[in-house]
């Protein structure tokens, strides 16, 4: 029996926008993929790169990180922040090998229900094309 | 190239001042074909200092080594000034460290050197075996090695680093005293290496790299001897939260050199130290090489040359290329 690879994907979003655009996308029934685990965090400038390091470490086969559209921040330049170094880190990653289709952003905004469903549709495409994430996962050990 | 006379002559100017605590320069290596970095507080050791094409440590580095004991009750902190010896490539890494606000520029005084390049440890090996080299000198385009007491000849590019043949800064971008002539710069830097490594696969981009981190023993010299890595508590070895777990596997591996070459992202100045000190020989330059390149292309912008500019990191522009962002 050959079952399709159902990726893992971690999402770290953003308290003011699309944290609100994902809540928005479940109250108005729409669908959206269950591959994707969600995390809020305040800012998409709170997320260190190392928050992303780790959970393709720990299981995660993609990473979404969503933040407030450029210019709408709540804290008005977090966003800008989190664009150069994710700019960098995916380079980084694509450097060392690692699928770039692994590392996503986007920006979605409290209103943009169906935009946020389009972009998990469009992370878990990406990580199913890249295939389960045996890279680097953190090993397990059972004692 | 410098006269050692004056290189002594200003050490010794330098330290008998009150408000100076102590040299970082170089000293005759015991052994092989790199000398020494050393630290002197007295102007009676000043005859050691030397400068030559051996002289490949970056001094940077030292500066904010120093453990900040508490300064006891009723005693005033000391602020008395450290004096430094750099090459070009080294005087980048105090320029990005004045960038970060390490220190304040008055907390140093820079002493100048301009360089026509170092030896490659490795090159020379290969090329002489283990054996300790005599006097050693640059003249044109030639290096000049005194190996047992025969004098030999050499092309630069095949004993000098490679850093050296493409070096950007030969002259200081920062000092107090200039101890030598200006030279003229004589190579340009087109990232030619990295170009090569693109065009790779990545299947074939992470087998490279699976080989070269499996072989990581995580002896963290290349965290060390880094002029740019100066905090206080490092996100590698902190306990609490634990990042990076210390078992040297492929997975805690990785992850430390992606997240060590990511703490250098726009803060990297080249001075190959990282890769020098290596024991298992890993590339390490090729990663912060990709992200230099990167961040001149993406944000135009070198690290360690402008000391009134702000950190890449810390800084941001509302037309930042963001093609891949959903």
């Amino acid at each position: 029996m050959s079952e399709e690879f159902e990726p893992n994907i971690v999402a770290f979003l953003c308290n003011w926008c699309s944290y609100a655009g994902a809540d928005l996308a479940g109250t108005s029934r729409m669908h959206y993929l269950p591959n994707v685990k969600i995390i809020r965090v305040m800012c998409s400038g709170r997320v260190n790169p190392l928050f992303l390091l780790n959970a393709l470490q720990q299981g995660a086969d993609g990473v979404l990180i969503s933040g407030c559209h450029p210019g709408d921040c709540h804290y008005l330049e977090g966003n800008y922040y989190a664009r150069r170094r994710f700019m960098l880190m995916h380079k980084l990653l694509e450097h060392v090998g690692v699928d770039p289709g692994r590392v996503n952003m986007s920006w979605v905004s409290a209103s943009e229900g169906a935009k946020f469903a389009d972009v998990v549709k469009e992370t878990v495409e990406k990580a199913k094309a890249a295939g389960p994430m045996d890279q680097f996962r953190r090993r397990q050990l059972n004692w | 190239m410098v006269d050692t006379k004056r290189l002594q002559e200003k050490a010794k100017e330098v330290l008998i001042r009150d408000d100076v605590r102590r040299l970082i320069g170089w000293k005759r290596g015991t052994y092989g074909f790199e000398a020494a970095p050393t630290v002197i507080t007295d102007a009676s050791q000043v005859d050691q200092l030397i400068f030559d094409a051996t002289c490949v440590q970056n001094p940077a580095s030292f500066i904010s080594l120093e453990e900040k004991k508490p300064v006891p009750r009723g005693a005033e902190p000391d602020t008395r000034k450290i004096a430094v010896m750099v090459k070009g490539c080294d005087s980048r890494a105090i320029v990005q460290q004045l960038v970060e606000k390490a220190y304040g520029r008055d907390d140093v005084i820079v002493l100048g050197i301009p360089c026509r390049g170092v030896i490659d440890r490795r090159k020379a090996m290969k090329m002489f075996g283990d054996v300790t080299p005599g006097n050693v000198s640059l003249n044109g385009d030639k290096v000049a090695v005194e190996v047992g007491g025969e004098k030999k000849e050499v092309e630069r590019g095949e004993l000098l680093m490679d850093k050296c043949m493409r070096c950007r800064y030969p002259n200081p971008l920062v000092s107090d005293d200039l101890l030598g002539e200006e030279v003229e710069k004589w190579a340009d830097d087109e990232f030619a290496d990295v170009d090569e490594f693109e065009k790779m696969v990545p299947e074939e981009k992470w087998k490279y790299w699976e080989e070269q981190f499996s072989k990581c023993i995580r002896c963290y010299s290349c965290r060390n001897v880094c002029p740019m890595c100066y905090c206080v508590e490092c996100v590698v070895t902190k306990m609490k939260p634990q990042w990076t777990r210390r078992s040297t596997d492929i997975s805690e591996n990785t992850a430390y050199h992606i997240q060590r070459a990511w703490h250098l992202a726009g803060r990297c100045i080249e001075c190959n130290e990282c890769q020098r000190v290596c024991p298992v020989d890993i590339p390490i330059m090729t990663l912060n090489r990709k992200l230099t390149r990167d961040v001149k292309d993406m944000f135009e912008y070198e690290p360690g040359v402008d000391a009134e500019a702000e950190p890449l990191l810390a800084c941001y522009n509302p037309q930042d290329p963001e093609e891949y962002i959903m």
